[in-house]
């Protein structure tokens, strides 16, 4: 199993629009009433899906110490192997 | 593992996913074709290969057993679709719904997001499914048990999906 995905909320940049809060499978953020903004409650229900800073408008949302899955497509070398198909 | 190994393995997984890309292009098509059919036609499709891959493998009527078993089939056979359990902070077992057990696992390196992505298909389609059916006859294989693979998150680096395997 991974360890501990690492997300950071940029302060200043979250609008509180709310919309990491729906988008999360795990329920991994909160809303802070308070300060109008998502925040971190759950780090280690993290799957590290990166949907929350895909949908992010304001780009708030930032994950650390995550497996990233190959991209073959964005590979040099698998790209060119593509290319007979292309 | 040695660099030889690793170089070994990168080009297996080239060699898998250009095929599975061309799969994707074909699921694509059917589901073009035959509509909402095309779940059912790849469904059954990965169901006779799960039967097919795990016939020799080691029968188990434990969940987490059959989840180890199933990983190192997919190992045997050259299939890079790892998956963990996911526990969430509150609960850390298997839950039991009336007559099934329920295990969500998280799927990462997962060639048909990656094939589903070269090509901007949509996921959740006839692909997935393939893999659902996948899952269906190799428990049933393993374990004698009828089970579903549902998603419950599809996203862009790993996706969230709830089998529930009945009694």
């Amino acid at each position: 199993m991974e360890g501990m995905v690492d997300i950071q909320i940029h302060e200043a940049a979250c609008r509180g629009c709310r919309m990491c809060l729906d988008i999360c499978p795990t329920d991994v953020f909160a809303f802070d009433e308070g300060r109008g903004m998502a925040t971190v409650q759950a780090a280690e229900d993290c799957i590290a899906c990166l949907s929350c800073a895909y949908l992010c408008p304001s780009n708030a949302i930032s994950h650390h110490q995550f497996h990233a899955v190959k991209n073959f497509y964005r590979d040099i070398s698998f790209c060119r192997r593509m290319e007979r198909f292309l | 593992m040695s660099q030889r190994d690793e170089e070994e393995l990168q080009r297996t997984r080239e060699t898998l996913q250009e095929t599975m890309n061309f799969l994707g292009a074909v699921a694509a098509g059917l589901e073009d074709a035959v509509g909402e059919s095309a779940k059912s036609i790849t469904y059954l499709a990965g169901k006779n290969l799960g039967h097919r891959v795990c016939v020799g493998a080691r029968r188990t009527n434990d969940v987490e057993e059959a989840l180890v078993e199933l990983r190192r089939v997919l190992k045997e056979n050259g299939c890079l679709w790892t998956f963990d359990r996911f526990y969430s902070k509150a609960s850390r077992s298997t839950s039991a719904q009336e007559g099934a057990d329920e295990v969500l696992l998280v799927f990462r390196d997962c060639m048909i997001r990656q094939a589903l992505f070269s090509y901007g298909h949509p996921q959740k389609g006839s692909l997935c499914n393939m893999m659902f059916g996948f899952f269906a006859g190799a428990l049933e294989t393993i374990m004698g048990r009828t089970s579903r693979l549902e998603i419950k998150h599809a996203g862009e680096n790993a996706c969230l999906k709830c089998l529930t395997i009945d009694r």
